[in-house]
């Protein structure tokens, strides 16, 4: 896995010569670019449709999403908010949303600290059986945390902690990949920082707060955005540990608890667009920076 | 990546940042954001969710209900709840609609396993056997329940007898859900099958019947029978433990293999082979496919569960009922009953667990809304309400509850189990003549068998 | 934690030239590793080794069953044909997700890497959909691929095609997942392979440049294999990513029909949680874990020879 982090860029690159680093080398600027435009909108189109579509239906009603034939435009009566209105007053949807705030706020919170600190211990102090622990760490990168669902659920059954916020945050604050990007991080820094901030007595702690963290700011951006966006679209195990459908994150709430009227698409899709809806707003508004780091955490971790 | 971060970083960052003095003191930001920060943390301390803080939560008369109905079903279930909610005032029943079928009972179990279950839930009868012993459920409060009115001598014995487990009451019977015979009239008179009453003429020998069959098939041009069990988890099984209720009784799983009547099991398979001849039924038929070839008029009967009632109420053409036909003796058909549990908690509220018996005696007392639906209410007083009466065709087949054929009890049976999906393939395939009756009730025991060697996880 | 014991002075083993001091024990290192170690030991070591005692016992999910039995939940494992049969659809369903996800990322990168006009349009046509919780994407294509009222069904239908049954197929229900996913998680790899091509010296394109290399060629001989190392860790990663499905198969098939689409995670939690036996699933659970391990050092390793 060490071997992996060198692919990520090491500076910005300069922001101009485009057509010199294309893929497809110099000198090709006119039809091979026609034809590589013509691909890419293509296959933009295939993969922003079924966004589209979603919204589409979301903005009908239910009788004109089931009527044949398959219209993008609704024939009769236009688009309407009336599924919107339906699942914000009639379902829990709203409160999942709060729930799954508060979750993902809190593993990415807790997670980052927790790590960026044991990153830090692992990469600049020396105790007994460090080398060992740090090794064991590197290896859990390989569990794959599904596979612990069953002992896990029995764990959480013996602490009490099946069906609280508790039992579906604790378990997602384990995160050895983290730690090995982050440690990876540090190594780099010119640890003449940390000494000159010692020789002005600051202890160790505040060295790490004061110093190291504010440093930091890119890769524990990088982190806490990579963090947060496998919190907030877990599914597995949040799914196994809450039951009461008042404790359930949105990917759980939306999947489990259903609607007393049967079959409704419209307002399916509007659940769906809404739970959609917040990473999405983020993406646009620092779609640079989210790219950035999870890119740089993908390469580096996983 | 480490070349990367640091080669940024370092170059920029190379003079001592300078460390500030002394923390920072409390400004009223920092106040004000601490609040926030304590009010959307505050349930991290407790049990509670997120939805309690507006103290809209759960208090001592809220009952939190968990149930598997939507559709027709939901809708009915829903007015119910309105109305006992209006009746008894203070008593809130806040109901939650899971997936039918497994993801229900899954989460049911691990709701109950986790000790802060819901104080009610639906559970079909037929699953108790996979609740009770485990200790998943906690048994009702006789005492209580009489003071709100019910008592033993209002629901049918083959049902309250299901209900019990170790002589404790852990369910309380709602419905009586029985497979039982529609029949289009209209198809049923063009082939001379009615009876001067206008009802269906009784059949009452497996010959009788394929000859109906063969009658309503020349009414129709089409087939006399839609059945649609190909593809499906269920529907074999419940055409099967029908006939063989019949002439054999019920399969035993109490050993470490099933007790079954082999001759009885291989004539049920035989006679329904028979029936899908192509002409008398369709050999290909799915469960969809069979609901609107009745529905169509291209079949005269269909054998099916009564919750399809309120479909073909809604096709239009005079719509006739009886209970599933005795054509091997006494008569029996399957049926599964709904029923109303208390899934286990580790602590009991005893005011929400009082009004938890009080909120299903007052949902039992409104189960003429759910007869509607097509079902047999289980509080008998129901059926001798006037408006009961007047339910047709429900009223025609409403004995059927007391000629219940339930799945047989073992902890792996009930509705939407692998039981019912693993005996339904091995059947499908005797039905539709791939295999032979032998084969398929070998198949039919060596997969029952596979089962019962599993170690019962509730023991 | 206690922050005055880590920031009292002297108490880092620090050395002069930040050697960390060899005579070091329990400083304040171990300190700051602590919070991470307690839930890392709590919430990951333990339930790995708790679940290796559990696949040794008759555990049921309603309690009881706790005595050690031996090795009886691993033979019923292996002789267990849905065991064999969850481990195949696993074993396709990687197979047939991880060719797309890597082939179509690098096609919409190497495009993208084009510098043509509306990047910022590119890029979240592709990427939008991995912030999509998983929820969202198996309701959107329960719905495109509903046979009746579902839209691929329609233009199919126009082209003469179908109609497919899709989700409800034996034969279509495993490439609707795998097509849900492929949609779903391509923009990850997407985002790896243009760092991947950012990653390559401009120098190499200058020299073929003068070399008069034409654009194919240059893709063949530079962009392409300087990639490799990408497709390395995307092929290690999506592999075992793939090897892991379960949310949107439980969410769009449940592992229907007929186990068609049940995989081995699948069966886990349906022998655990469905079927309370949480040893049996314990001991699924573990042979499958044995297996992955062996796959990620097979793949590491062959992925360092082809490095080296």
């Amino acid at each position: 896995m060490a071997t992996t982090t060198t692919s990520v860029p090491r500076r910005r690159r300069p922001a101009r010569p485009d057509a010199q680093r294309s893929a497809l080398g110099p000198g090709h600027r006119t039809l091979p670019r026609a034809l590589g435009f013509a691909a890419l909108l293509a296959l933009a189109a295939l993969w922003l449709l079924p966004l589209l579509w979603g919204l589409v239906t979301a903005l009908k009603s239910e009788a004109q999403a089931a009527s044949l034939p398959v219209r993008w435009f609704p024939q009769a009566g236009g688009f309407t908010l009336d599924s919107f209105r339906t699942v914000l007053t009639s379902s829990n949807l709203p409160l999942w949303l709060l729930n799954s705030v508060l979750v993902a706020v809190v593993v990415t919170a807790v997670t980052v600290l927790i790590s960026a600190m044991a990153a830090y211990g692992f990469s600049r102090t020396v105790f007994r059986g460090r080398e060992w622990l740090y090794a064991l760490t590197i290896a859990a990168i390989m569990v794959p945390p599904q596979i612990l669902i069953v002992p896990l659920f029995r764990q959480m059954l013996s602490l009490g902690l099946v069906d609280t916020y508790w039992g579906i945050i604790l378990p997602q604050l384990v995160a050895p990949a983290m730690v090995f990007v982050l440690k990876g991080f540090f190594d780099g820094i010119p640890v003449e920082l940390e000494e000159a901030a010692r020789m002005d007595g600051a202890g160790a702690f505040r060295v790490f707060w004061q110093i190291v963290m504010p440093l930091s700011r890119s890769v524990l951006a990088a982190v806490s955005i990579f963090v947060f966006i496998s919190a907030w679209n877990n599914f597995l195990w949040p799914f196994i540990v809450v039951n009461d459908p008042d404790l359930m994150t949105m990917p759980v709430g939306l999947a489990t608890v259903k609607n007393a009227f049967g079959v409704t698409f419209a307002a399916d899709m509007a659940g769906a667009t809404i739970a959609a809806l917040p990473l999405l707003v983020i993406f646009m508004l620092f779609q640079r920076q989210i790219i950035r780091g999870v890119a740089t955490t993908g390469l580096g971790g996983q | 990546m480490t070349g990367k971060w640091s080669g940024r970083r370092g170059a920029g960052g190379a003079q001592r940042t300078p460390l500030p003095a002394g923390a920072p003191g409390a400004s009223r930001r920092g106040v004000l954001r601490g609040g926030l920060a304590a009010g959307l943390l505050a349930p991290l301390a407790g049990c509670g969710s997120v939805a309690d803080l507006g103290g809209g939560g759960p208090d001592g008369t809220t009952v939190r209900f968990w149930n598997l109905f939507s559709g027709a079903d939901g809708a009915k279930l829903s007015t119910m709840i309105d109305a006992v909610q209006q009746e008894v005032p203070g008593l809130g029943i806040d109901a939650t609609v899971l997936a039918w079928g497994s993801p229900y009972y899954t989460k049911l179990a691990m709701s109950s396993a986790g000790g802060r279950a819901p104080e009610m839930a639906v559970l079909h009868l037929s699953r108790l056997a996979g609740y009770a012993p485990g200790g998943l459920l906690d048994p009702w409060d006789l005492d209580l329940l009489a003071e709100f009115g019910v008592t033993e001598q209002d629901f049918p014995a083959a049902a309250w007898q299901r209900a019990q487990h170790d002589g404790q009451l852990y369910a309380v019977p709602m419905d009586t859900h029985p497979f039982i015979l529609f029949y289009n009239r209209d198809v049923a008179g063009r082939a001379g099958l009615l009876g001067p009453d206008g009802e269906l003429l009784p059949l009452t020998s497996p010959e009788a019947f394929l000859d109906a069959g063969r009658a309503m098939a020349a009414a129709t041009g089409a087939t006399g029978v839609a059945y649609g069990y190909q593809v499906d988890t269920g529907q074999a099984l419940r055409l099967f433990l029908s006939f063989y209720g019949q002439l054999a009784g019920e399969l035993d799983l109490s050993g470490d293999t099933v007790g079954i009547d082999r001759a009885a099991a291989e004539e049920v398979v035989d006679f329904a082979h028979r029936m899908l001849d192509g002409e008398i039924a369709d050999p290909t038929a799915s469960y969809p496919a069979a609901l609107s070839t009745f529905n169509a008029g291209r079949a005269g009967m269909i054998l099916s569960g009564e919750w399809e009632l309120p479909g073909f109420q809604e096709a239009g053409f005079p719509l006739g009922a009886t209970p599933f036909p005795a054509l091997f003796g006494r008569p029996r058909g399957y049926a599964d009953s709904h029923s109303f549990v208390l899934p286990h908690q580790d602590v009991v509220d005893e005011d929400r667990r009082r009004a938890t018996h009080r909120a299903a005696a007052g949902l039992l007392k409104q189960t003429l809304t759910w007869a509607r639906a097509g079902h047999i209410p289980a509080y008998k007083p129901v059926l001798q309400e006037p408006g009961y009466a007047e339910l047709e065709p429900q009223t025609s087949y409403a004995s059927a509850a007391e000629t219940a054929v339930y799945d047989p009890a073992a902890w792996f049976t009930g509705a939407g189990s692998t039981f019912q999906d693993q005996v339904s393939q091995a059947l499908i395939r005797g039905f539709s003549g791939a295999a032979s009756p032998r084969a398929a009730v070998d198949d039919v025991v060596e997969r029952i068998d596979a089962m019962l060697r599993i170690p019962d996880p509730e023991a | 934690m206690s922050t005055a014991e880590l920031s009292r002075p002297g108490t880092a083993p620090t050395g002069a030239r930040g050697r960390p001091s060899r005579r070091a024990g329990l400083g304040s290192g171990f300190w700051f590793t602590a919070p991470f170690l307690v839930v890392f030991a709590g919430f990951l070591l333990w339930p790995v080794v708790y679940g290796v005692y559990l696949a040794f016992t008759g555990a049921s999910l309603s309690g009881g069953g706790e005595g050690l039995i031996g090795f009886g939940n691993f033979g019923e494992a292996l002789s267990d044909p849905l065991v064999w049969r969850t481990l195949l659809n696993t074993a396709v369903f990687t197979v047939a997700s991880t060719v797309p996800l890597v082939v179509l990322p690098l096609v919409m990168a190497l495009l993208v890497h084009l510098s043509l006009p509306g990047q910022w349009l590119w890029r979240l046509a592709f990427f939008a959909p991995y912030l999509l919780p998983v929820t969202v994407v198996s309701l959107l294509w329960v719905w495109i691929l509903q046979p009746e009222l579902g839209l691929l069904n329609d233009w199919l239908g126009a082209v003469g095609i179908g109609p497919v049954a899709w989700v409800q197929g034996e034969g279509s229900a495993m490439w609707s997942v795998v097509i849900a996913t492929v949609w779903w998680t391509s923009g990850f790899n997407f985002l790896l392979y243009l760092a991947g091509l950012q990653n390559i010296p401009g120098y190499l394109y200058e020299a073929a440049a003068l070399d008069g290399s034409g654009g194919w060629r240059t893709l063949r001989s530079i962009t392409l294999p300087m990639l490799g190392r990408t497709t390395g860790i995307i092929v290690v990663l999506q592999v075992l990513a793939s090897l892991k499905v379960f949310d949107q198969i439980y969410q769009m098939t449940s592992g229907g029909p007929d186990n068609a689409t049940r995989s081995i995670l699948l069966y886990v939690y349906d022998q655990g949680f469905s079927n309370y036996r949480l040893g049996y699933a314990s001991a699924i659970a573990n042979i499958f874990f044995l297996l992955v391990i062996v796959l990620s050092v097979a793949q590491l390793r062959l992925f360092n020879r082809r490095e080296a």
